[in-house]
């Protein structure tokens, strides 16, 4: 029980990682994703509204931020209170870039990814020498410092300097977007495009070599490294992988919203992205998109209905405590059983209200 | 101009850093005042209550209320504060306590956020920020004080001061003398053995939970006088008082006491540096980083079970 075993230390009855063979069914289960990806990019513009739109958009965005957070806590066993933090660096190092060079998009994206996981692993790399309970709260910490500097260095609005921030500006032009997706629907199509293979990244990493050692790592640190596996490299390898596609998502994020403000990252967001990412299943890369829906979708519906969305805050506060003391694997797990526990219910009231008589248990 | 020589040309004088040093030392205070309520909880049940900053808040803000929307007098209204603070603590503790007893202390501890969130979503439904007025407390003792030299002292730095220093005196005496405290210090080391031993394990976590939420309570009322009455700063707040418990390894209440003074006195004294006073809020990150760091360099990987 020495070592970060979070929700691990359940012990969920299907063994996280799987292991590397292909499966049966691997290409019809590949087929069927595929078939739902062209699905969403190209059938739900036309039947959404802009507002569920640009809400979808946010929600492509914020499940490859809960996917990075799903990798730390779910396969490594290690917990981050920062990532809403990591994630602000990316829009940041994204927002510099757009404003004061002249690249591709896609460049942008994998630069403010790449850099945002310098930065990630620089953190990481005294952050890992504690392990636990002190990098939940040093992560915390630094989700709070993080929060500090931006307060004070601001996000870029085209002006000049490092900073890129200039208080005096009147017109603040919005953040550019790449010239294939101008618009809301072509851009969330293109967010789309950006979170899959985000996705794709992170699936291979978890069916190779460092999701094994990450699952090693996760059910006992001292047993990973007696069996030859360098765990500082893999625990930095995750947080790097975490670091890059927060660091990515955070650049879809700059042109989602095309102007950033400071205030709009808070300390708090570290806290509600972890809650979400429990809730929807740490363990299951499919936990990830729940945890979007849950973050972006649910706060749009409930503003759409005129609810005030801080019933959401405490949802989710409850959340945390009934996955943690009854479902550690989350509504993606619990949601297929509950739902064949519901039918097997059902099936059984169909038998019992028949004449012929059930024998006793 | 270099930024380093321009820091060092903005340094102020002893002078101007004075009254600086007297809100340090009260902010200390009220974090030592945290700090010790999180470690002995901390100790006795294993749950680091990262809910301890909302709870504070909360109950500030219930005193807020009733005092200027119901007319209650204030020292009862601050009464209320403090026991919302115990009996909010002790309910979470006494549902949640046993289910998650025997996991993780990281789980115990991510649990807690959920309370927080909690608490954080019903603060923002009951008290909107309406139009920008900020809510404000103020204890009577703000008006009374008196003069070190050429510097203002007012009776709340005192008090906020001085609970720190007495919360850790009583604390010490409390878990080295008292029958209670000493159960306590049996279930920090393990908590099977202790009840092996006949003590009523639940009974003791419940006055773990209670004392730590009363703690919450106060410190709550005393930040919001000494800081600000905003949901959010007060509960993010309990950063400063982490930082000073994870210097102290989550296990001394001395040095959390020592850590949480210096913690306040280095925050307040970057104030008047123009440079770095944006910055200061920074310090308790820092502080428990470079602590950590240095303390952590020759740990060890084990596989037992103990690991604070």
């Amino acid at each position: 029980m020495a070592t970060a075993q979070l929700p691990g230390e359940a012990k969920p009855k299907t063994p996280p990682s799987a292991p590397p063979r292909i499966e049966r069914g691997f290409y019809t289960r590949a087929a069927i994703i595929a078939v739902g990806v062209l699905l969403v990019i190209f059938l739900l513009p036309q039947v959404l509204s802009l507002y569920y739109v640009d809400a979808m958009t946010q929600v492509a965005i914020y499940a490859v931020v809960a996917l990075g957070l799903g990798v730390l806590v779910g396969r490594v066993g290690l917990i981050s209170l920062g990532q809403a933090a990591v994630l602000a660096i990316g829009a940041w190092v994204a927002a510099r870039l757009l404003f004061g060079t002249s690249l591709p998009y896609e460049v942008v994206l994998l630069a403010s990814g790449v850099i945002t996981m310098l930065l990630g692993t620089l953190v990481g790399l005294p952050a890992l020498r504690m392990r636990g309970l002190y990098l939940a709260l040093i992560t915390l910490m630094l989700a709070g410092a993080i929060t500090v500097v931006l307060a004070s260095l601001n996000f870029p609005n085209g002006g000049h300097g490092f900073s890129g921030y200039n208080g005096a500006l009147l017109h603040i032009p919005p953040i550019r977007r790449p010239g294939i997706a101008q618009t809301d629907p072509a851009y969330f199509r293109y967010s789309v495009v950006v979170a899959v293979i985000m996705f794709l990244i992170v699936l291979i990493h978890v069916r190779t070599k460092p999701g094994r050692a990450w699952a090693a790592i996760r059910q006992s640190e001292p047993a990973a490294l007696a069996a030859g596996i360098n765990t500082t490299f893999y625990k930095l390898w995750a947080f790097a992988l975490a670091s890059f596609v927060t660091g990515v998502a955070g650049g879809v994020l700059a042109g989602a919203v095309r102007y950033l403000y400071s205030i709009d990252f808070q300390t708090q967001d570290s806290i509600t992205l972890l809650a979400v990412v429990l809730m929807g299943g740490a363990y299951s890369i499919w936990g990830a998109i729940v945890a979007g829906l849950l973050l972006q979708l649910l706060p749009a519906i409930l503003n759409d209905l005129g609810v005030n969305p801080d019933w959401l805050v405490i949802l989710f506060g409850i959340g945390v405590l009934q996955v943690l003391t009854t479902a550690p694997t989350g509504i993606v797990d619990q949601m297929p059983k509950d739902i064949a526990r519901l039918a097997r219910f059902i099936g059984g009231l169909g038998r019992r209200s028949s004449p012929a008589k059930e024998p006793a248990q | 101009m270099h930024p380093l020589i321009h820091l060092a040309l903005s340094l102020p004088s002893w002078q101007d850093e004075q009254p600086f040093l007297v809100t340090g030392l009260a902010l200390g205070g009220v974090y030592a005042l945290s700090g010790v309520g999180m470690i002995v909880l901390f100790r006795t049940t294993g749950v680091l209550n990262l809910s301890f900053g909302a709870v504070g808040a909360f109950g500030a803000l219930i005193a807020w209320q009733l005092i200027n929307h119901s007319g209650m007098n204030q020292w009862l209204a601050y009464l209320v504060c403090v026991l919302f603070g115990g009996v909010i603590t002790l309910a979470y503790g006494m549902v949640f306590g046993p289910a998650l007893a025997r996991r993780d202390p990281l789980v115990k501890t991510t649990a807690t956020l959920g309370l927080t969130l909690i608490l954080l979503g019903a603060m923002d439904l009951l008290w909107t920020s309406n139009g920008g007025a900020s809510r404000s407390i103020s204890l009577p003792t703000d008006n009374h004080g008196f003069m070190v030299g050429q510097i203002q002292v007012t009776t709340t730095d005192v008090i906020a001061l001085a609970v720190g220093i007495v919360i850790t005196v009583v604390t010490t005496a409390f878990l080295r003398y008292s029958k209670l405290g000493t159960a306590m210090r049996a279930m920090a080391n393990d908590r099977e053995i202790t009840a092996t031993l006949g003590v009523p394990v639940r009974r003791v976590e419940a006055a773990a939970w209670f004392g730590c939420g009363i703690v919450a309570g106060l410190s709550g009322i005393l930040l919001a006088d000494l800081v600000a009455l905003d949901a959010t700063t007060l509960t993010f707040l309990v950063i400063s008082s982490l930082a000073a418990a994870l210097i102290a390894r989550l296990s001394s209440i001395w040095i959390t006491f020592v850590a949480a003074i210096i913690i306040g006195v280095v925050d307040a004294a970057v104030t008047p540096i123009t440079a770095l006073t944006n910055y200061r809020d920074m310090t308790p990150f820092v502080l428990a980083a470079i602590a950590l760091l240095f303390l952590n360099r020759k740990r060890t990987l084990s596989l037992a079970r103990q690991e604070f």
